[in-house]
């Protein structure tokens, strides 16, 4: 069961969704580059867009109405938009090992 | 002039045309051939497409043009047809395109391919004349045989249905037998299963139903699981094969990519279905599953992103083929915004009810169908182009390279531009009719006749025209790129030494 | 760099999950498929039985489930006649048809599915747009047979064009949009109020 979001609340609806995504692409992004170089200011801006994504998540979740079981929904953003881009990376990494010098594999 | 005489001067007008274009076929193999022949179907109907966009969109502002004559209704189902049947080409065409090389064998069945191609293009053509010219019928079964079955996206009649199958069968064919006779890989068992379920669901919209609700239901199988299932994991094929090539990416690297996004893909797309179940008749339990599953869908689009960017940084980031790349480029952020955020803006059920049937679906058809779709089509269009011309230079100061960037610029802040006149259409539709007016005739049309709509839709005319103009740079440009270029394309040297990884060249084959 | 990658970076583990999660997403959508046909059957709670057309239908907005639900009625015959269940699939049917050999679609939106360059059909039959239930049906008949001569532009200029419908096509598509005004379609569209709350 749903409550409709209000009149009122329509712009912080479609405003904090996109934020929602654009956070955590931006997180996902930093984190990776923030490996690739380490640099302590590009893993602040990380976690900078990181927090920008749980207020999202908060503006959302209240101008939606989330309650009861749809607030595992915002649980769900918020734990797996954390864990999802560290498990991205990492298999970006590991599936970039080399295994084996053939030729034949390279191609 | 009788008609003898007319058909000799078509004739001779396409020869010099021929001449003009200076292309060479002998450059292409047997399954590349074919290939291109579905390119040029392609386009020829993603300028109709446009063409007839540009009429739909006139209506909105000057609803009496062309009234009765070429209604409304006419001109955007040629608007849409258009779009999913040229995406369709491109595919296919990718398909041919990759399958020799793939499998690095000579194609199988091509005499069943060429004759398919023929017969699919000649129906496509009946069926746009027929949608043009007898455009309606009557209310029975001969005319959803005949005429068009009236279901957006899907009007194609029942017979050009059958035939689709059938032509279908033998792609299927050419593809099963190539791989089957060279060999297999996991691109192409990805490739191969992927393309039995996108033409397994186009079944599931054949049939007619009384029941709307059960009708809806498996229309938006066919719709839904297309393009946030099947289509993505195909561009996930296609991409997988060009990274390979393009980027000099090893094969295994590719190929576990390629699972990861068929998991991701498949397990937030399938189920994502329900975004589309919850105002149908259909129960409640779907408006739960589509809000948890739509909110996933976004997750493989960032994934696909972030592996983008890692491989292009550790690899040599050299190409030979530089409006293939920018065009690639424009299918990562296209595919990211206009499906993933724009998207999930109004896929949750809460919000969902106000937006639902609005503009709003517009702003977001627009932008992820251009953005995924039609964007890694035109890259596929410059990589076969400059194959056709015999692999010349098309990197750094290639002649006229201005005109790939106008083009490339042009249908860009064009198409972004319609979306965003489009949402505030949206927006504006949403508040006023749904949320103030409760959805009533009276206030649809309150919401149409406001200030912010109009201008909108003006704007989006506009937009809409740079669109177009876009189209027509690009259309020349694919003619004529690489046109008198002496210079060889540049090599692309894998980052490990992998030796001869040049994008689209043969040299693959000899090892 | 001859490390090997680990199992769950492996090609032939993604490979499994990739099966696995489409296999197993895939059944679960056709278990709710099933599920959801029967529960949208013609003449069930959320899909009416044709024979619906001799009915009131009506909203009521329910406070606990924040939308509208619909409520059948008494009879109220449609054309003067009482329908039997076959008679009425037939008109329906009819209606059906004629709504897609004409591309209503392509121009209105019907459930909320479709083109928005004119009103949205799923509540049409209960529109305050058609003044008095009782001049409602010849409005709607008039209109279909001649939209140009017959519309209300309401301000817009946009007209729908004549499809030539004919009488008994035109019945068809009226009893169609009266059954599928009846559908429960969980408070789509939010808070419309029908032609009977705004008679009252
Ligand atoms: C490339 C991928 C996609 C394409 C090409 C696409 C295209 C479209 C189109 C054309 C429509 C309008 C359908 C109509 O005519 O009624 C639509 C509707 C919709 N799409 Fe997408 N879409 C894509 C991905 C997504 C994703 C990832 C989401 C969610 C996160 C999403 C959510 C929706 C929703 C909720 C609707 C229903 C709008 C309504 O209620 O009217 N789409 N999509
Ligand atoms: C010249 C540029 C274009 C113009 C003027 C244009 C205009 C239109 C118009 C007037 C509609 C009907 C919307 C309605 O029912 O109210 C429409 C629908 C649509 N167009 Fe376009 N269009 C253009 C380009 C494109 C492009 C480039 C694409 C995608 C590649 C596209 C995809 C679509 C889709 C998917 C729909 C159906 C949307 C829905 O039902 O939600 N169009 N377009
Ligand atoms: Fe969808």
């Amino acid at each position: 069961m749903i409550q409709p979001v209000a009149m009122q609340d329509f712009f912080i609806t479609f405003f904090s969704s996109a934020l929602i995504i654009l956070a955590g692409a931006s997180y996902a992004l930093l984190f990776a580059w923030s490996k690739v170089n380490e640099n302590f200011r590009i893993k602040i801006a990380s976690y900078v867009s990181y927090i920008v994504l749980i207020i999202a998540v908060v503006l959302l979740t209240r101008a939606a109405n989330f309650t009861g079981y749809w607030l595992s929904l915002s649980v769900v953003m918020v734990v797996g938009y954390f864990f999802a881009p560290i498990g991205i990376w990492h298999l970006c990494v590991k599936t970039h090992v080399e295994t084996s010098t053939t030729l034949e594999e390279k191609l | 002039m009788n008609a003898k005489e007319l058909c000799g001067v078509a004739n001779a007008k396409l020869d010099a045309f021929v001449t003009w274009t200076a292309l060479d076929r002998s450059n292409l193999s047997d399954g590349r051939k074919l290939a291109v022949n579905y390119f040029i179907v392609a386009v020829i109907l993603f300028f109709a497409q446009l063409l007839f966009g540009m009429i739909a969109a006139t209506q909105f502002i000057f609803p009496n043009f062309l009234y009765g004559f070429l209604d409304f209704s006419v001109n955007r189902m040629v608007h849409i047809n258009a779009m999913v049947v040229w995406m369709l080409y491109g595919f296919i065409g990718c398909t041919y395109w990759l399958l020799e090389d793939e499998s690095q064998t000579e194609i199988v069945g091509l005499k069943f391919g060429k004759l398919a191609f023929w017969v699919l293009t000649i129906a496509v053509a009946i069926v746009v004349l027929v949608y043009l010219f007898i455009q309606i019928g009557a209310g029975n079964d001969t005319t959803l045989w005949l005429i068009n079955e009236g279901r957006e996206y899907i009007e194609a009649p029942r017979w050009a249905d059958i035939g689709i199958v059938a032509v279908v069968l033998t792609f299927f064919y050419n593809v099963v037998a190539t791989f089957s006779k060279g060999k297999w890989s996991g691109i192409a068992g990805v490739l191969t299963l992927d393309l039995v379920a996108l033409a397994g669901l186009y079944l599931a919209g054949m049939f007619y139903m009384t029941n709307i609700t059960h009708e809806q239901f498996w229309w938006w199988w066919v719709i839904h699981l297309w393009v946030e299932a099947t289509w993505e994991v195909l561009v996930g094929v296609i991409m997988a094969w060009s990274l390979m090539k393009l980027l000099g990416v090893r094969r295994k690297i590719v190929t576990t990519w390629l699972y990861i996004e068929v998991a991701l893909m498949f397990g937030s797309g399938i189920l994502g279905l329900g975004h589309h179940y919850f105002w149908i008749g259909t129960p409640e339990y779907w408006l739960t599953i589509g809000g948890f599953f739509s909110a996933l869908e976004p997750i493989p689009l960032v994934a696909m992103v972030v592996h983008a960017v890692y491989d292009s940084g550790s690899h040599a980031f050299k190409n030979g083929n530089h409006p293939a790349l920018a065009w690639v480029i424009a299918h990562a952020f296209g595919n990211f915004f206009g499906a993933g955020v724009w998207g999930f803006m109004h896929t949750l059920p809460q919000i969902n009810l106000y937006t639902h049937g609005t503009q709003w679906s517009a702003s977001h058809g627009h932008l992820a169908f251009f953005g995924a779709y039609a964007t890694i089509n035109i890259a596929f269009f410059y990589l076969a182009i400059q194959h056709w011309r015999g692999d010349v230079w098309m990197s750094g100061n290639a002649q006229n390279a201005w005109r790939w960037k106008w083009a490339l610029g042009l249908l860009n802040v064009g198409v972004v531009g319609m979306t965003i006149a489009l949402l505030i259409a949206g927006y504006e539709q949403s508040f006023i009719e749904r949320a103030v007016e409760g959805s009533t005739w009276s206030g649809y049309f309150t919401a149409q006749n406001h200030p912010s709509f109009q201008s909108a839709m003006v704007w989006r005319w506009f937009f809409g025209l740079m669109t177009f103009a876009g189209l027509i740079l690009l259309i020349w440009d694919l003619l004529t790129i690489g046109k008198g270029e002496t210079r060889k394309m540049a090599i692309v040297v894998a980052e490990r030494g992998a030796g001869c990884v040049s994008f689209l060249s043969e040299c693959d084959h000899t090892h | 760099m001859n490390e090997e990658n680990p199992l769950w970076a492996s090609e032939s583990f993604w490979k499994k999950v990739a099966i696995w999660v489409t296999a197993g997403s895939f059944l679960i959508l056709v278990v709710l498929t099933f599920d959801s046909l029967s529960q949208t059957e013609v003449g069930g709670k959320r899909v009416q039985a044709y024979s619906v057309i001799n009915k009131k239908i009506d909203y009521v907005y329910k406070e606990d489930l924040h939308k509208f639900m619909p409520v059948i009625g008494e009879t109220e015959l449609l054309f003067g006649k009482e329908f039997t269940e076959e008679e009425a699939e037939k008109l329906v049917t009819l209606g059906k048809k004629t709504t897609q050999a004409k591309n209503c679609m392509n121009c209105h939106t019907l459930l909320g599915n479709g083109a928005y360059f004119a009103p949205d059909l799923t509540k049409a039959w209960l529109d305050k747009g058609w003044l008095s239930k009782e001049l409602r049906e010849d409005l709607m008949i008039k209109f279909l047979l001649d939209p140009e001569n017959n519309a209300r532009t309401f301000g817009s200029n946009r007209k729908m064009p004549n499809l030539h419908i004919t009488p008994e096509e035109a019945k068809g598509v009226v009893a169609f949009l009266k059954w599928m005004s009846s559908i429960d379609t969980n408070g789509f569209p939010y808070n419309f109020k029908t032609i009977y709350a705004t008679e009252e």
